[in-house]
């Protein structure tokens, strides 16, 4: 656990880190993407509790990790499919627009896969990463998307309850989570 | 299982409607391929996900999905996108769009020790696609109950795929394949309808 005195008071993490913990409890749920079993980047800091077994470390194919996350969806899973930035989730658009948010208008509500989909705006500091690696898209996704819902977390209070809804909302409509690498160090 | 005469009578009849200007979406007619998708659906089994695309008619008859339901959704204008959790059917009318999900239900089946499998129906164009060579080596390479059937008409919409792709690759071993010389245009008829 996080202690709050070592760390100035900072919750961001820490709430992520609460919220991880909480959605691993549900037996559907299983954690995929890239860095999620081995470090490299902030959202695998809040995936060290987690189980291995509850884990799917995977190649860069951001494309095909999105459609492995509704197909597991379809057969009862809840996948929490990472995408360490979200420069690279532009990679996943295809099955994003065209396949997780069309499929259930698509089968008449036949089909209603969860996905709950966790990206990052990439930190600036105390190191920039650069045009391709800190880019913030959500006005586009918010835009673009019209069955997935879209939310930025900027208020630490609102991690939890966030995630806790995208688990158990009863429509089973799909989320995309975007955190801030550097809210991690300041808020 | 439904016989090649009721293939065969099935598209005709959606032909016929559709010359009527009756079905308000594109179709994608099936033919000349009945006696290889019979044969192949003779190992598919009624528990298995089936992966189609816009071509589906033929796969979802044999799949066991009712003629008046999908009647009823050609009708509907939704040729495109048959879907059914009932029939374990998914189609994506995007190329290769249906292949990443297919490898996730593989995924979902073997985690649950299940015994089905996922067959993912695909066309000669799809086959040379980056996406298609990913997911196969994934299905490969973690022994995931997905089979791949390359359905081989030689034509992407109209454009010959080995005129556009300069060489075909070779298919794999592993890999169900079969050849056939279309009978419909890619989408229509071939006749001119009012609509």
């Amino acid at each position: 656990m996080i202690n709050l005195k070592k760390n100035k008071g900072l919750k961001y993490k820490s709430e992520l880190i609460r919220s991880m913990n909480y959605l691993s409890k549900n037996k559907n749920v299983i954690f995929l993407g890239q860095s999620v079993s081995y470090s490299g980047n902030a959202i695998f800091n809040t995936l060290k509790d987690i189980p291995e077994d509850k884990k799917i470390e995977l190649p860069v194919f951001e494309e095909l990790q999105m459609g492995m996350s509704i197909g597991l969806a379809l057969e009862g899973f809840i996948p929490i499919t990472c995408y360490p930035r979200f420069d690279f989730l532009l990679l996943a658009m295809n099955q994003l627009v065209n396949h997780l948010d069309k499929i259930r208008v698509m089968s008449d509500l036949d089909f209603k896969p969860k996905v709950i989909i966790r990206t990052s705006v990439g930190s600036k500091k105390p190191l920039n990463g650069g045009p391709q690696h800190t880019q913030n898209y959500t006005s586009i996704f918010k835009k673009i998307l019209t069955e997935v819902e879209v939310v930025y977390l900027s208020d630490p209070d609102l991690i939890y309850s966030t995630f806790k809804k995208a688990l158990n909302r009863r429509d089973n409509k799909s989320s995309l989570i975007i955190e801030n690498g550097d809210f991690y160090n300041v808020k | 299982m439904i016989t090649k005469k009721k293939l065969i009578d099935f598209e005709l009849d959606v032909k016929k409607i559709y010359e009527k200007g009756l079905i308000k979406g594109p179709i994608h007619l099936s033919g000349n391929n009945e006696n290889e998708l019979i044969k192949i659906f003779k190992s598919i089994k009624k528990n298995d996900w089936v992966i189609s695309n816009w071509r589906n008619h033929y796969h979802a008859l044999l799949h066991g999905i009712p003629i008046r339901i999908l009647r009823k959704k050609i009708l509907d204008g939704k040729s495109m996108s048959i879907n059914s959790k009932k029939y374990k059917f998914y189609s994506s009318s995007i190329v290769s769009g249906g292949i990443p999900i297919g490898v996730g239900l593989g995924m979902a089946l073997k985690r649950k020790k299940s015994k089905s499998k996922v067959f993912i129906f695909l066309g000669d164009m799809a086959y040379e696609t980056g996406i298609f060579h990913e997911a196969y080596k994934y299905v490969k390479n973690f022994k995931l109950p997905v089979k791949f059937i390359v359905e081989d008409n030689g034509l992407s919409t109209n454009t010959p795929t080995k005129k556009a792709w300069g060489k075909l690759s070779k298919i794999k071993k592993d890999i169900r394949y079969y050849k056939y010389k279309r009978i419909f245009p890619h989408h229509g008829t071939g006749s001119w309808v009012l609509f």
